[in-house]
């Protein structure tokens, strides 16, 4: 009889409340993942998003854009760059784009907006939010035409609707006030206020030219890549490319640091309440093992008698709670199992009480509740978990080889 | 382990021992000045009355409890100089108990339960198998191996204990109470098997009691009143 099977044997000699132990360790998994889950799913839609808004997850620009964006910064030889960004592991797209302020004008009114001058040979729906949310007419055909794509609500406050013609007015390369004509090919819809209040899509080269820039000329290459966490280890990459010496390369954490911020004080909030959590398992995993450490005291004294050591009665403290912990976290994974399933698959529809369009940091939100765990977080939840279930019971553990063995054979 | 061997033929010797507890702001001499020497094959028995310091004296010659004062040697060894897990071996190693409730281990079958202190000395399962059948048999428990505690009489359960105490070899069975659990049909066949283990094994038993029966068995009386030791008186 080894100590594994003895600590196994011992564990279930009260199977209640051992199981009632066990559930609750598992329904510390199932917290956990719901947390961690949705947490994981939920930031990356917000990041995913926001790198669609125009910026990228990773972002080169100028240096000093970042701080002060105005237009007489800007990358030159961006197709070299460009090419190379694009051949990087890792990287599902790249865009050359200029971002600037613009004042619209149509007929009627004027407002003060943003533009994103894009490539449409280079866009798509996914690498691009305002183009996946156009509701009316399309993305102009040409890099050189004259085409604009504007939010809902601008087109409202302007008054104008699709085929019908604003200004533009920004400043040049050199600080001039320059305008140019456009003609209104779509409208787009996000669902954010302010994006669809005051921002456009237009052709690249004809801003190009109104900017007086030249062709291979513009102020942000967005890389978009396949998962967002390895974004500093792309910055990293794109930074030792060859032709991004003189470029500031930027993680969205940089580029976007409103949705940052939200994010990690959403995160923080987040791990303070699975630390409750935690911290209410591990009472109870430790009331469980002190109340089964007191109720065999005389065992105790009796096995130090017959020669077990001190160390060894502490070890198989410890032992009982590494298999409780097991027990619960097996039964964790039992439970959580189709709870995270029906997460994953259907989630929790909450867009009757916060509506479709739910912004949070400056992106939109889903207002399903899902969860997608990654697989470190699975570690995470199990192994964090297992160490509490161990923590727990070192105290019942030390505890019960410090009482004397003479002093333990006096206990009934 | 610091072992101070003594140049003795004794398997326990206490000199002027000692032992004072506290009871609230009074010192109680449990053990008072007591000088012992148990010999190699003794079938001795402590007696006298409840408090007298029996169990006390059991203790302390088991590395259970240490002196106020005095030394205690088991096979030679000063149990003075030990450290607690150094007493730890020496009872694993020297020294078997009996108690008087039985105190098996309860998830622990009569095979494991004799089984346990071997697999604490670190021996292979084969060679506990052989000693842990041979001793199960000596005691009478043939055929009772898969038995948990609870599936057990009184009596069977002590000779489980019986077993436990004696698969290791040990230099000295301390038995406290042994029969007190029990009726004297049993009580007598236990004694029968202690004394046949003592008489064929050579294993040195040293009892406390009160039980008429185990006095009338020991080899050896030592009577203990107030925590002091009144008669020594061997009956061979």
């Amino acid at each position: 009889m080894n100590l594994n099977s003895l600590a196994w044997r011992n564990i279930w000699r009260r199977k209640r409340r051992t199981l009632i132990t066990a559930f609750s360790i598992g329904f510390g998994v199932m917290l956990s993942v719901t947390f961690t889950g949705s947490g994981d799913y939920t930031y990356t839609n917000m990041i995913d998003m926001g790198a669609s808004m125009g910026m990228g997850h990773v972002t080169v620009e100028p240096v000093g854009y970042h701080l002060k964006p105005t237009l007489d910064k800007r990358l030159t030889d961006t197709e070299k760059l460009h090419k190379q960004i694009i051949a990087l592991p890792g990287v599902s797209a790249a865009t050359v784009r200029i971002t600037g302020q613009a004042m619209f004008a149509s007929a009627r009114k004027s407002i003060g907006g943003a533009f994103i001058a894009v490539d449409p040979a280079f866009e798509t729906q996914e690498n691009n939010l305002l183009l996946r949310s156009i509701v009316e007419g399309l993305l102009f055909s040409s890099r050189s035409g004259r085409g604009i794509v504007i939010g809902s609500r601008l087109a409202k406050k302007l008054h104008v609707r699709i085929g019908k013609k604003i200004v533009y007015t920004t400043t040049d390369a050199d600080g001039e006030i320059v305008s140019d004509i456009a003609r209104i090919t779509g409208i787009f819809t996000t669902g954010i206020d302010m994006v669809d209040g005051i921002m456009a899509l237009l052709p690249i080269g004809s801003v190009q030219k109104t900017l007086s820039y030249a062709p291979d000329e513009a102020t942000v290459i967005a890389v978009v890549i396949k998962d967002q966490r390895h974004a500093e280890m792309m910055r990293d990459r794109v930074a030792a490319l060859p032709e991004a010496k003189d470029v500031a390369v930027l993680t969205w954490k940089k580029a976007q640091p409103d949705l940052a911020g939200v994010i990690a004080f959403d995160k923080a909030g987040n791990y303070i309440s699975q630390f409750l959590v935690g911290l209410l398992i591990a009472v109870g995993i430790l009331n469980t093992m002190l109340m089964s450490v007191l109720e065999r005291t005389r065992e105790f004294g009796v096995m130090m008698a017959v020669g077990m050591s001190p160390k060894v009665l502490f070890r198989l403290v410890m032992v009982e709670s590494f298999w409780l912990a097991i027990v619960g976290l097996i039964l964790g994974i039992i439970i959580t199992a189709p709870w995270y399933y029906f997460l994953y698959h259907f989630g929790i529809d909450f867009s009757g009480s916060f509506g479709n369009d739910f912004s949070y940091g400056g992106v939109l939100v889903d207002p399903v509740f899902k969860a997608r765990l990654f697989k470190e977080s699975i570690m995470a939840i199990l192994g964090s978990l297992f160490i509490l279930a161990l923590l727990a019971g070192l105290y019942p553990a030390w505890r019960a080889g410090r009482v004397p063995p003479v002093e333990s054979l006096k206990t009934i | 382990m610091s072992e101070e061997r003594q140049e003795t033929e004794h398997i326990v010797r206490m000199q002027d021992v000692v032992k004072t507890y506290r009871q609230g702001k009074v010192d109680v001499h449990a053990v008072n000045k007591v000088s012992l020497a148990i010999e190699n094959g003794d079938f001795a028995a402590l007696c006298g009355p409840s408090g007298s310091g029996k169990t006390s004296i059991l203790n302390l010659i088991g590395g259970l409890d240490v002196p106020t004062s005095g030394s205690v040697w088991v096979d030679g060894i000063d149990l003075s100089t030990l450290d607690n897990t150094e007493l730890s071996e020496v009872r694993k190693n020297r020294i078997g108990f009996v108690f008087q409730a039985y105190n098996l281990i309860p998830v622990l079958t009569a095979y494991e339960n004799a089984e346990f202190v071997m697999n604490l000395q670190g021996l292979s399962d084969a060679e506990c198998r052989e000693r842990v059948m041979a001793t199960l048999k000596s005691v009478g428990l043939e055929g009772l191996e898969h038995r948990r505690p609870d599936e057990m009489s009184g009596g069977q359960q002590q000779r489980v204990a019986i077993a436990r105490a004696i698969v290791t070899n040990p230099a000295i069975v301390l038995a406290d109470e042994p029969t007190a659990n029990v009726d004297s049909h049993t009580a007598e066949s236990l004694l029968d098997l202690m004394q046949q283990l003592n008489r064929d094994q050579g294993i040195t038993f040293l009892f406390s009691t009160h039980d008429q029966h185990v006095i009338d068995r020991a080899k050896r009386i030592i009577q203990v009143h107030d925590g002091k030791i009144v008669t020594d008186e061997s009956l061979n």
